[in-house]
């Protein structure tokens, strides 16, 4: 017998491959509250409601995904569209008619945006950051890059490191090519399904396509820095990871990322709200979370064009 | 030295399960570094660079990895620690149910309550350790399948609780939780546990590594444990009235094993402080440790109940009443088992501060209070005043008392007691310090507990002393160490190991910040 569910909320930019006619898709990977299905050259995320939402997911009831994820194997097809998503071998079939859509574009222009308070926060973030003394992926260059302290020496460090520091500094100057070579030793760097240097890239891109209008110390839009990173990045990592930095390239980017860019909005006074916010960033994964905010801060320091 | 890999093609797990299967292969002996990461380009030049490069295996495979493959790579001191390694990395990704492709006819880990009654329905309790968020809901769905709850899962609404509680009260039934660290039900440990055999003393506590000092204490003295009723850390906050302790109380009073009772909390609020003294009113001899509390304060009701001041001598009163010899905790007479005035004359005048690091909540507040009774002021991020905060960006200021398990150090990485990383680098920072005068940390034994701590922290403590050796200092480092023989790491080993780094070891968390205290005190006065 066909379980018959409705899904809690799904992302915008997969509501135009629900709309077409059903095609075939196969489990890529599963984990314990959420599974991967790839479809035509993208990827759909099939989270519990206990995870925050992505820009690619499409949420059920955490029971529901219990039940469903013992059961899936990958390669296993999936047949998605008609506002349904349908696993045939498990007798599973997802309605998405009358669900609501979330859209993960944090809505920057609704805000006036002062350059110094966020300015203030990215200093505050900065040493918030460096204080939590993280370990593993790239986030513990984050003293190193901003607060002049001794950088210990590893191989992801001594790779990285130049790279970072490039990236910042090409995106201020807008020297596309300079990009590009960070961008390469960047991309696929590091452990994880999302390697350190991705995530570095997504919050860096995030930045670059979202807020570069509103804080860039010239006033010049670096939009293209963002479509750029992801182009040169999707070829040398992880489909995953290369689908990420697409989304991110466009600004679409997770529920905890797009809420901690709308809090940078917030007068300095306000910056426990801003810490909160970094909080749930850096709760995401094992040093996803913190590489991510080291791409955010880079970004930031960026568009102040004050990289040495 | 050799380099072995394993690749496991189109094969994904999440971040958090790579690095600790990574570090489990690398915690084995002979394994010089390993690595686990997707096979993109960039990272088979990371592998090239930290020397972990397979060049030999990679030249056999018939294409070459590609960044949707899963690469791990050993460097060990021979083959056999490579291929042992590698059998461990292997071993641990398999077991784990976090990734998909789990081999037909595999028993799958129950993934509801529903699937494990459904499996063993005669299973009377469910230990339930979800997100704060998620947990209310399913505590709920237990407890009305009539089981009682160990609720391991923090951030639940104190409403919530308090529903819950009530709604367990009006089953005959037990919400251990939220919360709720550490447990033994009928001789079996839950949560944070050690190993301890079954004996006459129950205890009743809102206060996981509190109940862990006791029970180990407890076992020094050669006695053993009834029950260990744990009821999360809010129980006796005016909110929740301490509905938990006084049925947890009301339980071993009438269970025949318990002999003597203890209830165990940090400071709980007066009125219900009152009202479980009041509930202790009973035939058994009932020991209460309200840390923080002044048993002065509580003489007028406290009737027949035993008040106690820290967690030994709580213990020790257990001890007593249940008729063994109080004299085997190593409590008063083990103070100057070092010889504490000789290293208190080692101290240069610059080292005036104590860096307290702790893993466990109580075993830190109970640290704070000893502390502050002597040193005044005790900076720390669970203050016992808010004036002692310590700001954004300080590590430490004067003396100094870290709760290193608390949320905001565990956010995204395992808790202290897990993985030392965390005590490993504040340690290191506290010796960099010239005015640290002593490092006081605590390391706590058992299940759940890392499983031979004194390997990692050992090398710590010589690196640390040697350093500031070399600085022209003498860095005395104090451990309280909470464990069992019985317990997988074995406390004498453990013990032994820590002593011969140069620590000096007090099984009692009281004995270990007086001595402390002991130190400082004199080199301020020769200041």
């Amino acid at each position: 017998m066909a379980v018959s569910l409705i899904v809690v909320d799904y992302s915008r930019p997969t509501h135009p491959i629900f709309l077409q006619e059903p095609r075939i898709g196969n489990v890529h990977s599963i984990f314990n509250k959420a599974t991967n299905i790839t479809l035509d050259g993208t990827m759909l995320a099939l989270l519990s409601d206990e995870l925050p939402r992505m820009p690619n997911s499409v949420r059920l009831r955490s029971d529901v995904t219990y039940k469903l994820l013992p059961n899936l194997k990958p390669g296993m097809e999936v047949c998605v569209g008609n506002y349904s998503l349908v696993i045939p071998t498990c007798n599973f079939s997802l309605q998405l008619s009358d669900t609501p859509l979330w859209e993960p574009r944090p809505d920057v222009n609704s805000y006036q945006w002062n350059r110094e308070t966020v300015a203030q926060h990215t200093r505050m973030l900065t040493q918030f950051l460096a204080n939590k003394q993280p370990q593993g992926g790239l986030t513990p260059l984050v003293g190193p890059l901003f607060l002049d302290q001794s950088l210990q020496e590893t191989p992801l460090s001594r790779m990285a490191m130049p790279n970072l520091r490039l990236l910042a500094q090409a995106s201020w100057w807008q020297n596309l090519e300079g990009i590009e070579e960070a961008t390469r030793g960047l991309a696929g760097l590091g452990p994880g399904l999302t390697p350190s240097g991705d995530d570095v890239l997504g919050g860096f891109a995030a930045i670059m396509a979202l807020l570069s209008t509103q804080l860039s110390a010239d006033s010049i839009p670096r939009k293209h820095i963002a479509s750029k990173i992801a182009s040169v990045a999707k070829p040398r990592t992880t489909k995953l990871s290369g689908l990420l930095l697409e989304f991110a390239s466009r600004g679409e980017v997770s529920e905890q990322l797009g809420t901690l860019l709308l809090t940078l909005m917030l007068p300095a006074e306000e910056f426990e709200t801003v810490l909160k916010a970094a909080d749930h960033v850096l709760a995401f994964g094992a040093s996803s979370g913190g590489d991510t905010l080291l791409g955010i801060l880079l970004g930031l320091r960026a568009l102040e064009g004050k990289i040495d | 030295m050799v380099i072995r890999a394993l690749l496991k093609p189109n094969t994904y797990y999440d971040s958090i399960t790579l690095m600790s299967v990574a570090q489990a292969a690398k915690d084995l002996p002979g394994v010089e570094d390993i690595g686990a990461v997707m096979a993109t380009e960039v990272n088979l030049e990371l592998l090239l660079n930290a020397t972990l490069m397979p060049i030999a295996f990679l030249a056999e495979q018939q294409a070459p990895p590609g960044s949707e493959d899963l690469l791990i790579v050993v460097r060990a001191i021979d083959e056999a620690h490579a291929q042992a390694a590698l059998a461990v990395a292997e071993e641990r990704l398999t077991s784990r149910g976090d990734r998909g492709n789990l081999s037909t006819g595999e028993m799958l880990p129950a993934r509801s309550l529903e699937m494990a009654l459904k499996r063993d329905e005669a299973a009377n309790l469910a230990v339930i350790s979800v997100t704060g968020e998620h947990a209310g809901l399913e505590a709920e769905q237990a407890l009305r399948n009539g089981m009682h709850v160990f609720l391991f899962s923090d951030n639940v609404p104190v409403e919530q609780e308090k529903r819950l509680k009530a709604l367990a009260i009006s089953k005959g039934l037990l919400l251990m939780g939220p919360d709720c660290g550490t447990a033994i039900i009928n001789g079996i440990g839950l949560g944070f546990s050690n190993v301890v055999s079954r004996g006459s003393i129950g205890i009743v506590g809102a206060s996981g590594t509190g109940m862990q000092q006791l029970i180990c204490l407890i076992a020094a003295a050669g006695m053993g444990i009834s029950q260990a009723i744990g009821t999360g850390g809010r129980d006796l906050s005016e909110a929740i009235g301490g509905v938990m302790m006084r049925r947890g109380l009301e339980l071993l009073a009438g269970d025949e094993q318990t002999e003597v009772i203890i209830l165990v909390s940090k400071p709980p609020a007066e009125r219900v402080a009152r009202e479980i003294l009041a509930a202790a009113q009973i035939m058994k001899p009932v020991v209460v440790v309200f840390l923080g509390a002044d048993p002065e304060r509580f003489a007028s009701v406290a009737g027949n109940a035993h008040m106690a001041r820290t967690l030994t001598g709580g213990a020790e009163l257990a001890v007593s009443l249940a008729g063994g010899d109080r004299r085997r905790i190593p409590g008063k007479d083990a103070l100057y088992k070092y010889d504490l005035p000789k290293e208190r004359a080692k101290l240069a005048s610059s080292q005036r501060y104590i860096r307290a690091l702790y893993s466990g909540g109580t075993l830190c507040d109970e640290a704070m209070l000893l502390l502050s009774e002597r040193l005044g002021p005790i900076a720390s991020n669970i203050p016992l005043r808010p004036e002692w905060t310590l700001a954004v960006g300080e590590t430490f200021r004067g003396h100094t008392a870290l709760d290193l398990g608390s949320d905001e150090f565990t956010r995204g990485r395992p808790h202290p007691m897990i993985d030392p990383t965390i005590s490993l680098q504040y340690l290191a920072s506290a010796a960099d310090d010239p005015q640290t005068a002593v490092i006081l940390l605590d390391i706590v034994l058992g299940f759940c507990a890392q499983q031979n701590p004194a390997s990692v922290y050992s090398p710590a403590i010589i690196q640390a002393r040697e350093k500031a050796k070399v600085a022209g200092r003498s860095l005395p480092v104090i451990i309280s160490l909470c464990g069992t023989e019985g317990d997988p790491q074995r406390l004498s080993m453990q013990r032994t190991a820590l002593e011969a780094a140069g620590a000096m070891v007090y099984e009692s968390n009281e004995m270990a910040a007086r001595a402390a205290a002991l130190l400082v005190s004199d080199s301020i006065h020769q200041a």
